[in-house]
C-alpha cells in the first residue's frame, strides 16, 4: 500500500502540475480537496483520467470521485479494491 | 465627446516593456522571421495555485493587467474587457493534439477549459472578485479596438473605471505552420519596414493592458479621445477621407497631430495602402512606426497604444520609431493608424491631458 | 439617436430546421432535432446523441451558392442564418445607411483545423486552413455575403456569446454608432468541443432533461441564428415592421469558478435583476422565461435558485428549449432569441421536453406541453464559462 501511495504522489504532482509541491509534503491521510492540497472540481476530473490512464479504472459518474478522492489513502485503497495495483 | 483617461498601463512584448522605465533605448531584434515575448517571473503577479493551470497567454494577460491596476492604484473596476485574435492558442493546441494523438481518449479538461477565448478576462474577474460587465472581443485586427469602443460607450452609460487589454500568444508549431504557408520574412536590414517590396511579416505576441477612467485624476497619463475601425476600405484616398472626418469630429486637422504611428507590417501586400498614405501623413504630421519593434499580431494596436502613452509621457519620439526626418516640437496629439492583413484598419486618437 | 431598439428580422438554422419556418414547425409539433450523430467524425458517435444540422457541408455550400474552398461549416451556417434575417427584415444594405455585423463564436474554424492540423506539417494542400481558424473569419464572410457592411466585430464569451452580441448591437444603435445591425452567434459541431465537454463529464448519453431531478447533463448541438436590430428612427423612416422590442439586457459575472456556476446563482441573479431594472418591468410583469437550462446538474440548480431569488414564489411559466436544439454554445442565445420572438408572435410557449420530476431543492416545474397563451414579455437567460451571465428581455411589438 505504501509503495502505491508513493507512486500516486508522483503521478498526482505531474498530472495536476503541482510544481510547488514536494511528495514528502503530502500527508496520505490529509484531505485532497478544499483544505490540504486545496484541489477543486477540475482536479477531480483530472484524477478520474489519471485512474483510467494509469490503472485502467473507468469512472462514469463524477459524483463517485467524492468518496474515492478523499485522501491519498482512500484513492490507493480504491485502486487495490479494483484489483488494479 | 466622452474621453477615456489612461491611469495605468502594463505591457509584455518582445521588448523590455515590462520595466516601466524602458523607453526604446535598447531594441531586441526579431528571431529571424518572428518575435517571442519577453516574459517576467510570474510568481510576483499570480498565486501559485492559479499559476499551475495557466497557459502563457493567460499568464501574460493577468500579469500585464495586474501591473496596470497597481499603477492606477485601484482595487476594483466596473468592467473588464479583453481583446484577442486567437485566444489561448497554446491550450487550444494542447487539447487538439491530445485528441489527435490519443484518438480522443485519456483527455483531461484543463487545457480545454483554459482554451476558451474569455479565459483571461474571467481569470482577472475571479482574482478581483469583479461581478461586473465582462466582455471578450475576438475579431482579428479589431479585437483590441473593440475593447476601447465598448469602454467609451460604457462611460456614457455610467461606468467609471474599466480595465481593457489585448492579448496574443503563438506556439512553436504555429510559427512552423505559418512559415510553411510563406507568411513570414526576415526584416530586411537595408529596406525599412515602411518601404517593403516583398510579402511576409514577423509574427509576434504580447499583451498590453490599460486602466481607463471616465474622469481625469492625478494618475492620468493621457486620454483616448476617439477610435474608429474601417472594414475593407477600397483605396488609400478612402482611408484619408475617413481620417480627415474622424479628426474633424474631434475638432482637429491632420497638422494638429504631432506624431502619427503607422502599422506597417513589412508585408507589401498588406502595407500597400499605408505606403500610399505615407506622403500625405509626412506632409502634415510626423510619421512613425512600431511593428519592427513589437512584430505583427492581431492586437499589435495595443502595443501601439502603450507606445503612444509613453511618447506623450516622455515628450519625445525615439529615433528607432521615426519615419520622418523632422522631430515633433511637442507631443500633444498622437494618432495610431493600424492595419491588419490590409483588411482591418483603425484610427485611435490619444492626447496629453 | 434612437432610444428604443427593435428586432425586425429573424434567421436561424439548427437541428430543428434549416430556416425559421421549419424551426417553428418543429417547435410547435414538439419535435426534437437531437438524435444519432451522422456528420461529426468521432469515435463516440454511437455512444452519444447530438443536435446536428441535417445537411452535409456540400449541401450547405449549395444553399449559400458559393463553392469557395475556404468556407467551412461555421461560415456556411452563419451566412445562411444572417441572410435569412436580412431578407426577413426587408432592409437593403446598399441604401447608404450604416450597417454592422456583430457575430459570436467559440469554435470558429476549429472544425476544419482539426481535420488537417497534422497533415499541414507535411503537405501544403491545406495550409489555407490557417486563414480561417480564427473567430473573425465567419463574421467577415457574413459581412461580405450581405455586402456593403460598415462595421464588424466578434464576441466570444463561451455559452453566453450571442446574448452579448445582441446586447452590443442594441447599445451601438442607442449610441448612434450604427443605423442597424445584424447580431447573433454561430457554432458548428467539432471534435474539439465534443471532446471538451466530454472531459468535463457533463454530456448526457440520452436525451437531456433540463430541470429534471435526474438530469445527467447536456446534449451538444450546432447552429447559427441572427436577428436584425434597428432603432425606432430608421425603422419609422423606412416604415419597416418591428417583430419585438428589446427592452432589457445585462451582463454580469459570477466570479466563482472557471467553469461551474455558483450554487446560489449569484451572477445569474445579478444579470436578471439588472435586465429587469433597465426594462422598468417588475418581476410579476414577466410572462415567460426561456431558461439557459442546459440539463447539467450544476447549471439547472444554480439557475433555479437565481430564478427563485428574483421571482420568489411567483415564478413565471418557464421552459428550456435546449432539449429541441441541443446546446449550441455561442449560438444558443440568438437561437433562443429567435424562439422567444416566435413565442411572442404566436402566443405559444414551447415545451421543456423530457421532464418528469422536479428538482427536490427547488420544486420548480417547467411547461412540458405546448401552451397557447398571450405573451407580452419574455426573459431569456444565457450563462457561460468564465462566469459570464447575460439576460435579455423581449417585449411584444
Amino acid at each position: 500500500m505504501d509503495a502505491l501511495i508513493e507512486k500516486l504522489k508522483g503521478q498526482i504532482i505531474e498530472q495536476l502540475n503541482l510544481a510547488e509541491v514536494k511528495p514528502e509534503e503530502i500527508n496520505p491521510d490529509s484531505p485532497l480537496f478544499g483544505e490540504g492540497l486545496g484541489l477543486d472540481s477540475i482536479d477531480a476530473l483530472e484524477l478520474i483520467v489519471l485512474l483510467e490512464k494509469h490503472y485502467g479504472i473507468k469512472i462514469q459518474d463524477p459524483k463517485d470521485g467524492k468518496t474515492i478522492f478523499q485522501s491519498l489513502r482512500t484513492m490507493a485503497e480504491y485502486i487495490k479494491s479494483q484489483g488494479k495495483s | 465627446m466622452t474621453k477615456a483617461y489612461i491611469n495605468g498601463i502594463g505591457c509584455i512584448s518582445p521588448q523590455n516593456s515590462i520595466d516601466s522605465e524602458w523607453f526604446f533605448d535598447t531594441i531586441n531584434p526579431a528571431k529571424g522571421d518572428y518575435f517571442d515575448a519577453i516574459e517576467p517571473s510570474y510568481k510576483e503577479f499570480i498565486a501559485p495555485n492559479l499559476l499551475r493551470r495557466m497557459g502563457r497567454a493567460i499568464k501574460m494577460g493577468v500579469a500585464a493587467g495586474n501591473i496596470a491596476i497597481q499603477q492606477a492604484g485601484i482595487e476594483k473596476v466596473d468592467a473588464i474587457i479583453t481583446g484577442t485574435g486567437l485566444g489561448c492558442f497554446e491550450d487550444s493546441e494542447r487539447f487538439l493534439l491530445a485528441i489527435l494523438n490519443n484518438d480522443e481518449q485519456f483527455l483531461t479538461p484543463t487545457s480545454f477549459i483554459q482554451s476558451t477565448h474569455n479565459t483571461v478576462g474571467s481569470q482577472i474577474a475571479l482574482i478581483m472578485k469583479c461581478h461586473d460587465y465582462n466582455f471578450t472581443y475576438v475579431h482579428r485586427g479589431f479585437s483590441f479596438e473593440s475593447t476601447i469602443q465598448d469602454a467609451l460607450m460604457l462611460f456614457e452609460e455610467g461606468k467609471e473605471t474599466i480595465l481593457v487589454g489585448g492579448i496574443e500568444e503563438h506556439t512553436p508549431n504555429f510559427v512552423i505552420l505559418n512559415r510553411r504557408a510563406h507568411k513570414f520574412q526576415e526584416l530586411q536590414s537595408n529596406t525599412p519596414i515602411w518601404k517593403s517590396t516583398t510579402p511576409g511579416i514577423q509574427m509576434s505576441e504580447g499583451t498590453a493592458f490599460f486602466v481607463l477612467n471616465k474622469n481625469k485624476t492625478d494618475k492620468s497619463l493621457a486620454s483616448v479621445d476617439g477610435i474608429q475601425t474601417l472594414y475593407k476600405p477600397k483605396t488609400s484616398a478612402d482611408i484619408l477621407n475617413k481620417l480627415r472626418s474622424f479628426l474633424k469630429l474631434h475638432g482637429l486637422i491632420l497638422s494638429d497631430i504631432d506624431v502619427t504611428l503607422m502599422g506597417f507590417s513589412d508585408d507589401v501586400n498588406f502595407d500597400q495602402k499605408l505606403q500610399e498614405l505615407l506622403p500625405s501623413i509626412e506632409k502634415e504630421s510626423v510619421a512613425a512606426c512600431y511593428k519592427h519593434v513589437c512584430g505583427e499580431y492581431h492586437t499589435a494596436s495595443a502595443f501601439a497604444m502603450w507606445t503612444a502613452v509613453k511618447l506623450i509621457e516622455k515628450q519625445t519620439l525615439p529615433k528607432v520609431l521615426a519615419i520622418s526626418d523632422k522631430a515633433p516640437s511637442k507631443i500633444k496629439h498622437v494618432l495610431i493608424i493600424n492595419q491588419y492583413l490590409g483588411i482591418n484598419y483603425s484610427f485611435t486618437l490619444l492626447s496629453q491631458c | 439617436m434612437s432610444r428604443r431598439v427593435y428586432i425586425t428580422g429573424l434567421g436561424m438554422i439548427s437541428a430543428i430546421g434549416n430556416n425559421v419556418p421549419e424551426s417553428f414547425l418543429s417547435l410547435s409539433q414538439s419535435k426534437t432535432g437531437i438524435g444519432k450523430i451522422n456528420h461529426l467524425t468521432t469515435r463516440y458517435k454511437d455512444e452519444f446523441l447530438a443536435g446536428e444540422i441535417k445537411l452535409s457541408n456540400e449541401a450547405l455550400a449549395d444553399l449559400v451558392k458559393d463553392n469557395n474552398p475556404a468556407l467551412n461549416r461555421n461560415s456556411y451556417i452563419a451566412m445562411l442564418a444572417a441572410k435569412e434575417a436580412v431578407i426577413n427584415s426587408g432592409i437593403d444594405t446598399n441604401d447608404g445607411l450604416r450597417t454592422g455585423v456583430i457575430s459570436s463564436t467559440t469554435v470558429a474554424g476549429m472544425g476544419k483545423t482539426e481535420l488537417y492540423y497534422k497533415e499541414m506539417f507535411e503537405k501544403d494542400d491545406h495550409l489555407n486552413v490557417l486563414d480561417t481558424h480564427d473567430c473573425g473569419d465567419s463574421t467577415e464572410r457574413i459581412a461580405d455575403y450581405l455586402g456593403n457592411v460598415d462595421y464588424v466585430t466578434t464576441i466570444s464569451t463561451a455559452c453566453s456569446s450571442a446574448a452579448n452580441a445582441i446586447m452590443l448591437g442594441c447599445r451601438m444603435i442607442k449610441h448612434g454608432q450604427l443605423d442597424r445591425v445584424v447580431v447573433g452567434g454561430v457554432d458548428a459541431l467539432s471534435k474539439f468541443t465534443f471532446n471538451g465537454f466530454n472531459t468535463l463529464m457533463i454530456l448526457d448519453r440520452e436525451w437531456c432533461k433540463p430541470f429534471d431531478e435526474n438530469r445527467k447533463g447536456l446534449n451538444l448541438g450546432e447552429g447559427a441564428a441572427f436577428v436584425v436590430i434597428e432603432g425606432e428612427n430608421t425603422l419609422n423612416l423606412r416604415k419597416g415592421k418591428a417583430l419585438a422590442e428589446v427592452v432589457g439586457y445585462a451582463n454580469a459575472n459570477d466570479a466563482y469558478h472557471q467553469t461551474a456556476s455558483s450554487p446560489e446563482g449569484y451572477g445569474a441573479t445579478l444579470a436578471i435583476q439588472q435586465a429587469l431594472t433597465m426594462s422598468g418591468l417588475t418581476p410579476s410583469q414577466i410572462d415567460y422565461i426561456n431558461m439557459h437550462g442546459t440539463g447539467t446538474p450544476n447549471n439547472d440548480l444554480s439557475e433555479s435558485f437565481a430564478t427563485k431569488a428574483i421571482f420568489g414564489n411567483q415564478v413565471p411559466k418557464f421552459s428550456s428549449t435546449k432539449a429541441f436544439t441541443g446546446h449550441t454554445l455561442a449560438a444558443a442565445a440568438s437561437i433562443e432569441a429567435v424562439i422567444s420572438v416566435l413565442s411572442l408572435q404566436n402566443s405559444m410557449i414551447f415545451p421543456n421536453l423530457n421532464f418528469t420530476t422536479a428538482i427536490a431543492e427547488t420544486g420548480l416545474v417547467p411547461e412540458t406541453t405546448l401552451v397557447n397563451t398571450p405573451l407580452n414579455t419574455i426573459l431569456s437567460n444565457s450563462f457561460g464559462f468564465g462566469g459570464n451571465c447575460s439576460s435579455l428581455i423581449f417585449k411584444k411589438a
